[in-house]
């Protein structure tokens, strides 16, 4: 049970890494297991997180939505991101 | 200085004309052509005018007319030499051009060829970009040991451009194409005019000020850009404070202003130097294509390095599974066969899922990179077929499976040759479900 619980925390982990993360981390996954010489657990282990990067870093290079703002400064001097929208290429939202 | 206008004379000029001889339309066009070439005050002239119609003929040549309140003066721009010039005749400017007076025959007109091309005043401007170049430089803003590499992924992107105008919609769409994970913040600024400067410096550091809320990050580059323009409408970008801002900026930043042509101050003390502003975006982020090739690379190593770890264990087990069954007793090869057993039944699951998994990332992936991504996944299905082929083989209760069994000898030894059983011994035989007890009949050595 526990190890499901774990396996939850790893994917959720992953799903919110950033790209570069997500590329580094899958790399050294794959690095590691083509090093080999490790038990048949710790492999498959290593599989799991390696197809789960790599879900992750495909996701993002095809859905990903370009997020573009404007900075205004507000009062007391802190700058904020506000959503832009230039003419014909708004988007909704 | 006007000429009084004379009256004529016409009997004298009838007198004249008699004596005179006929010119074609050639030799007079000649005659005036040597006569303005043969005057030293025309060979060279510098003069100043307002740039009125402007064309651009089919072989690159630059044809304008220069005028002020009385006349008006043709003028040409060889494409050889307009390729070079700092920068071109726009109708409107004021203009000073130097050149020589000379006559186009074909069509009857004389036209200043012109040599070089400078906005009236230029003098100054020149005299002040190359003074403050000279202190700048001199101060170390343009050493080569200055400039900051740009980060390979980029997740914050600034932008300091004019809100208005083409050049903000050309980033976004070059960025939006080549790397859509980025988040893109832009900081608007004038990008000419009087001020346009103290609002470029604003704007870079109210970029600076700037965190993503939510990672805590700041931006990781940032671009400074601005259209094609008149040398004073690109000004802004040799002003000193605009030059020391970019020289200062806390990320690297690469500036693209103008046209390749344009040279301004602030490109030299940027990190990166673009020719255009679309280039700069080009340049701040990596191409999705290439990544997502990259992934794929990756994703078929990741499977080959299972399949080898599949092959190395199976040889291991297939040596260690000899020795067990030398020297162990029954109990304990059943337990590590069983172990063995749910290891090997969970990878062939996870191939299993795996195959799933490319499938959902092909439909997926289909509607947007189509080839590169099914190529790649034909490759991993082909591999994890083979892989989940190879694992069910290697169970051992998969042999069972496919009709073989297990015979023992009475004291539960595992038979592997008929010259260790007896006539009339006691047997039992493993299938794949249950167990039969059986009596030798007969011994055949295989090798009579």
């Amino acid at each position: 049970m526990s190890d499901t619980a774990a396996n939850d925390a790893e994917q959720q982990r992953i799903a919110a890494l950033p790209f570069d993360k997500a590329l580094a981390e899958f790399k050294s996954v794959v690095e590691k297991l083509e090093a080999g010489n490790l038990p048949l657990e710790d492999s498959i282990a290593l599989f799991e997180q390696g197809v789960l990067l790599q879900r992750r870093c495909e996701k993002m290079l095809s859905e990903a939505e370009l997020r573009f703002q404007r900075l205004v400064e507000q009062a007391g001097g802190k700058v904020r991101a506000l959503d832009l929208s230039l003419g014909e290429a708004e988007e909704p939202g | 200085m006007r000429e009084p206008i004379r009256p004529t004379e016409p009997m004298q000029a009838d007198s004249k004309a008699a004596s005179l001889p006929i010119l074609s339309v050639g030799d007079l066009t000649a005659l005036v052509k040597n006569t303005l070439r043969l005057s030293p005050r025309l060979r060279e002239v510098w003069v100043e005018g307002e740039v009125g119609q402007v064309s651009i003929s089919a072989a690159g040549h630059c044809y304008f007319t220069l005028k002020d309140e009385r006349a008006q003066l043709k003028c040409v721009i060889f494409r050889d030499d307009r390729l070079v010039m700092p920068f071109e005749a726009r109708t409107g400017l004021r203009l000073i051009a130097q050149g020589s007076i000379d006559v186009f025959d074909a069509q009857g007109v004389y036209q200043l060829y012109v040599r070089t091309l400078q906005p009236s005043g230029f003098g100054d401007l020149a005299l002040q970009f190359e003074a403050l170049k000279a202190k700048l430089a001199a101060e170390g803003l343009f050493d080569q040991s200055r400039k900051r590499p740009l980060p390979s992924m980029p997740q914050n992107i600034g932008v300091v451009t004019s809100l208005s105008g083409a050049v903000l919609h050309d980033i976004r769409r070059v960025l939006a194409r080549r790397w859509p994970m980025a988040r893109v913040v832009v900081s608007a600024c004038q990008v000419q005019g009087q001020g346009a400067g103290g609002t470029i410096v604003a704007a870079l550091r109210r970029i600076a000020r700037w965190t993503d809320e939510e990672t805590g990050r700041a931006t990781d580059v940032v671009i400074l850009a601005r259209g094609g323009g008149s040398l004073e409408d690109l000004w802004p970008f040799n002003d000193e404070s605009v030059v020391r801002a970019v020289a200062a900026h806390p990320c690297p930043i690469v500036v693209g202003v103008g046209h390749e042509t344009d040279v301004t101050l602030a490109e030299f003390a940027a990190d990166v130097r673009a020719p255009t502003p679309s280039v700069a975006a080009e340049l701040v982020v990596p191409a999705r294509v290439d990544e997502l090739a990259r992934v794929n690379q990756l994703g078929a190593r990741l499977n080959g390095a299972l399949n080898q770890t599949l092959v190395r264990l199976r040889q291991q087990l297939a040596t260690e599974t000899r020795a067990l069954e030398a020297h162990h007793p029954q109990a304990q090869i059943t337990a590590d066969r069983e172990r063995i057993g749910v290891l090997l039944d969970r990878a062939a699951r996870l191939v299993a899922r795996r195959l799933e998994i490319e499938r959902t990332a092909l439909s997926r992936a289909s509607d947007d990179l189509p080839a590169l991504a099914a190529g790649a996944i034909a490759i991993a299905r082909g591999e994890v077929s083979r892989e989940s082929a190879a694992l069910n083989a290697l169970s051992p209760y998969a042999t069972l499976e496919r009709g073989y069994s297990i015979v023992r000898g009475p004291d539960g030894t595992v038979l592997t040759d008929a010259r260790d059983a007896k006539q009339g011994e006691a047997i039992s035989v493993r299938l794949q479900r249950g167990e039969i007890g059986a009596r030798v009949e007969t011994v055949r050595d295989s090798t009579t």
